[in-house]
């Protein structure tokens, strides 16, 4: 029955913007119909009866969506600006990331002494530069936009896990991840076995995997 | 709802600032003190009470936060802010002279 409630609210809001707002709106009037489906039932309603008591005190939504309706329209200009900016600086980055290993790859085809440490330097650069981008492109968010993820973020995290493991799965992540990269480039400059040393990074996925899924399993035992 | 629910509803902002004076409280306790307080005559509709919440957090009378229930779902909790405490004073002072204002209006000397 309480998904029935979920459901009917759900329906409500159908044609609601999607946004944090609704969201929020959606999660606070579905506990509190719950609750009140709960109470009702306590005190000797049948459900049938409790639901029929619980929908009739919803009311006229009108004044609500017009509301939530407001708040978009308020919203998505600068919204959809920031969606475009932001589209093109990861298409860049991205782009960067994939050429970053061209001159790499010509200047080792050369056969000149050094040359391959110059590709690599261009690399690198090519490399920071991209990830300096994304940065750029994640801090500069307008605040309103962090906001809207930041809840619903915070709604997943609180329904997947807590806020700290979280934080030290990702913290290990990213040092499984550096540490690959510097071996991948270790091995390959003193095997020069290039055509092998890639397969790391499969590797690596698979391990990072492995990781998540003891962090998954130690957290259902936990619970 | 016997009685007249648009008159209830147009002091809806100052009845969750009544509420909230006493400290924190989510929505269905909000509902539930009012039909208490009314011995069961007037309940706020859903829909109203949140279109009120939003209102008046906009107006920076209230702010909300989540509960952090270990159990079921988060409940969405409101907070008086300094602002909704001059409000409340101001909109109960106007309600008592509406109250001698309508009273007088309608008064009928009986003989």
């Amino acid at each position: 029955m309480e998904n029935k409630i979920r459901r009917y609210v759900e329906g409500l809001f159908e044609d609601a913007p999607v946004s944090r707002k609704t969201v929020e709106l959606k999660e606070e009037m579905i506990q509190n119909l719950e609750e009140k489906y709960d109470d009702l039932v306590f005190v000797g309603k049948s459900p049938e009866a409790a639901y029929n008591i619980v929908i009739a005190s919803i009311g006229d939504v009108s004044v609500l969506l017009n509301q939530l309706n407001n708040e978009a329209a308020k919203a998505s200009p600068e919204a959809a600006k920031y969606r475009t900016r932001s589209a093109a600086f990861t298409a860049v980055a991205v782009m960067a990331y994939i050429l970053s290993v061209l001159p790499l790859i010509i200047l080792s085809e050369l056969n000149v002494p050094g040359a391959s440490s110059i590709g690599l330097g261009f690399m690198i650069i090519t490399v920071a530069a991209a990830t300096g981008l994304l940065i750029f492109n994640s801090m500069s968010k307008p605040k309103y936009l962090k906001e809207d993820d930041s809840i619903i973020e915070e709604f997943k995290e609180w329904q997947s896990g807590t806020h700290e493991q979280k934080q030290m799965r990702k913290a290990i992540s990213s040092a499984v991840w550096s540490l690959v990269l510097v071996v991948y480039f270790l091995a390959s400059f003193t095997t020069h076995a290039w055509h092998l040393t890639w397969i790391v990074f499969p590797l690596a996925g698979a391990v990072e995997g492995l990781i998540n899924a003891i962090f998954a399993s130690k957290k259902k035992g936990g619970e | 709802m016997p009685i007249a629910s648009d008159l209830i509803r147009g002091h809806i902002d100052a009845i969750i600032l009544t509420r909230l004076l006493g400290g924190d409280s989510y929505g269905y306790e909000i509902n539930k003190s009012i039909l208490q307080l009314t011995r069961g005559e007037y309940e706020i509709k859903e829909a109203t009470l949140y279109s009120a919440f939003r209102r008046l957090e906009q107006a920076d009378c209230i702010s909300s936060y989540w509960g952090d229930e270990q159990t079921g779902a988060r409940r969405r909790y409101y907070t008086i802010t300094q602002v909704g405490r001059e409000a409340h004073k101001i909109l109960y002072g106007e309600w008592h002279t509406l109250k001698k204002m309508i009273d007088n209006l309608i008064y009928v000397e009986e003989n």
